[in-house]
């Protein structure tokens, strides 16, 4: 018996002008690994949330088809009935913890489906081990690092023992290796794995069959092979292009030397020393809570180093990694001449330069995640810096936007200083002239 | 200690400096509980401290302006329409002492009872309305989100050379604030309902059982309350 069938499932949200997915019909078998690839905006989460039965229940809407679950039809079942048979990994791990503490947050889901108390907490912490969280289970949760939670919230889903395990973009927060590491503990579960991923080549690399979802519609529903030879060319893996690590020569814009810092005594960099030339677009890489983060800050003003010094020549502007912050104003023409002194001309450019013409009157908070990535980039670079620092801005962003944002960037590259703080080792050698890389307890010299 | 004794004690020790009338009593309550409270680690504590001693100070600032008790001024104020005379007298510095202090008392223990309790264990204890005390956590951990996300709004702006100053400067960041938090509501309910949370049949992981100091804490507890209402 197949583990999910969906059969000619049409869906629109309420108030939507259209279809979120459009007669589409799959069929998962178990042990089946399924890439589910697409641009942003494509139904690949409306697809993965219709499996778990979260469509229609939870979001309302027009419903047509039919999904069955292990035999379960998800028109009668509610997704609470359905948890145990299906397990979702959503993709940001801040947004599913519950509780405080890591093992008692692994635990809840074993308490919601009536597993036998004697069992609880054994399977709390076999599954903890599996994900390779076990050290982590006396930790509160908020003192926890992105790839950290993201483990705890594996250990959570594996903990229940799904047939099915729904991976909506999970590793988006994560490092290379620490995202192949979760990648591939999903995939060595033995459950069927429907894997969203806008780093392509993660899941292309463990499939065994891909979906292509575009305008609602699965245009691709083949094996691995096939698909290679059918997926647009951006979504097929490649080899990232090597960075030099020699400085530029243009004028220097940017300069930190031997600075460190340290968040409540916890030194997270140490005597690290980069330098910002006008011209040149450098990728700052290296594995999660290394202190790229904190670098980029101190960097951009926004952050005191405890020791060492910062020069910066003209003014500086710093994109966090999190397109929620910047939703302060109501219309998004507004959002965006926040930084132009209000100036809405320059606004107005700015979004059509990130391909946000004709949305200067919506409320930012309802446009989709890729659009509020591009509001965000866009109130950014309507203040024209000198210094640009971007962490993190492919986040949840589709292969072909990501071509569209290194062009973009690229295109502005002789006006300005461009540091970027990216996992995207593909995006980072199409973006940038030279690499810098931040290993733990290492001082970065560029 | 296992939680449930420890909220009893905090929950003791505010009822008691709400019944206590000698300020020496609410005094001692209240240096008892801050420093029980500086046990937390720094960044986490520091809203709470502020928020509580702040709050403690006005009311020990403005209550003699504005209540009428008392014989013997100390200072004679202006005469302001609706409120009268400002005078203050020892009798209103008194009464506002005390009621600063009892205010710092409770506030500090619900401080100690945000920063240190495993509210989790807590949870785990309650054999009824485990819905609502399972809402009453998740509202406890909103404090410490919502700082973080307003400190995300300030650095973003910022960020963009955007300054936020002033009360007015951030008290526009309040309505961005509140639909942030709607939208963290609705994923994380949609991701509770994901893992069963609601369905027929739930079981409980087993707590460990109480020590003798729990029993002996649960005990100290109730005595302090029934201590403080027979003093």
């Amino acid at each position: 018996m197949a583990v999910a069938e969906v059969s000619r499932l049409t869906f629109r949200y309420p108030g939507a002008t259209r279809p979120a997915l459009l007669d589409a019909s799959l069929r998962v078998e178990p042990g089946e690994v399924v890439a589910v690839l697409g641009p942003s905006g494509s139904g690949k989460s409306t697809l993965l949330r219709a499996l778990a039965g979260l469509v229609p229940h939870f979001h309302g809407g027009r419903f047509e088809g039919r999904v069955v679950i292990a035999g379960k039809d998800t028109r009668r079942f509610r997704p609470a009935d359905l948890a145990g048979d299906v397990a979702t990994l959503f993709q940001d791990p801040e947004d599913q913890i519950v509780f405080g503490r890591v093992e008692n947050e692994v635990a809840f889901g074993l308490e919601n489906v009536g597993t036998p108390p004697d069992q609880i907490w054994p399977r709390t912490h076999a599954a903890l081990a599996e994900a390779g969280a076990e050290r982590l289970a006396e930790r509160r949760t908020e003192t926890l690092s992105a790839g950290e939670l993201q483990r705890v919230c594996l250990a959570s889903v594996l903990a229940l023992e799904p047939t099915l395990l729904l991976l909506d973009e999970p590793t988006s927060q994560l490092d290379p290796q620490g995202a192949e590491q979760i990648l591939d503990l999903a995939c060595e579960l033995g459950a069927a794995v429907l894997v969203s991923e806008q780093r392509p080549a993660l899941p292309l690399e463990r499939c065994d069959r891909v979906l292509f979802v575009a305008d609602g519609r699965i245009e691709i529903d083949a094996t691995r092979d096939e698909a290679l030879d059918r997926l647009p060319p951006e979504y097929l893996p490649r080899e990232p292009r090597l960075l030099p690590e020699t400085p530029g020569e243009g004028e220097v814009l940017c300069r930190l030397d031997d600075v460190s810092f340290a968040y409540e005594w916890q030194p997270v960099l140490e005597s690290a020393s980069v330098t910002l030339r006008r011209g040149e677009v450098v990728a700052l890489t290296g594995p999660n809570g290394v202190g790229k983060t904190t670098l980029a800050k101190i960097a951009a003003g926004l952050l005191e180093p405890s020791s060492g010094s910062v020069e910066t020549g003209g003014r500086c502007c710093y994109l966090s990694q999190d397109p929620g912050r910047y939703l302060v104003k109501d219309r998004v023409e507004d959002e965006a001449a926040l930084a132009a002194g209000g100036d809405k001309d320059r606004a107005r450019a700015a979004l059509a330069g990130v391909g946000l013409a004709g949305f200067e009157d919506r409320h930012p908070r309802d446009v989709s995640s890729g659009e509020r990535e591009r509001l965000a980039l866009a109130s950014v670079l309507v203040a024209d810096p000198d210094v640009l620092i971007l962490d993190e801005p492919t986040r949840g962003v589709d292969p072909p936007r990501k071509a569209e944002l290194a062009a973009q960037l690229r295109r502005d590259a002789k006006r300005r200083a461009t540091l970027v703080v990216t996992h995207d080792l593909v995006f980072a050698g199409d973006v940038a002239d030279r690499g810098v890389t931040l290993n733990a307890r290492e001082r970065a010299h560029a | 200690m296992s939680p449930v004794p420890a909220a009893a004690i905090l929950a003791s020790l505010s009822a008691v400096a709400l019944i206590a009338d000698r300020a020496w009593v609410v005094a001692s309550i209240v240096c008892a509980l801050f420093l029980l409270c500086l046990k937390a680690p720094r960044g986490r504590r520091r809203l709470y401290l502020v928020g509580t001693l702040g709050s403690a100070l006005s009311v020990f600032l403005l209550s003699p302006l504005v209540s009428h008790t008392g014989t013997h001024v100390i200072w004679e104020g202006p005469k302001i329409p609706v409120v009268g005379y400002l005078d203050v007298t020892s009798e209103e510095l008194a009464a506002a002492a005390i009621q600063a202090l009892r205010l710092a008392a409770v506030g500090l223990a619900f401080a100690a009872y945000a920063l240190l309790l495993d509210l989790d264990r807590l949870l785990q204890s309650a054999g009824f309305a485990r819905r609502s005390v399972l809402a009453a956590g998740l509202a406890t951990r909103l404090v410490p989100t919502l700082e973080r996300d307003a400190a995300g709004f300030v650095e973003a702006l910022r960020g963009r050379g955007v300054q936020v100053e002033g009360a007015r400067g951030r008290a526009r960041l309040l309505s961005p604030l509140l639909a942030g938090s709607l939208e963290r509501a609705l994923n994380l309910a949609e991701a509770m309902e994901a893992r069963g949370f609601g369905r027929a049949g739930r079981t409980r992981a087993p707590s460990p059982p109480w020590t003798r100091l729990d029993r002996i804490a649960l005990a100290a507890a109730a005595l302090l309350v029934v201590g403080a209402i027979w003093l």
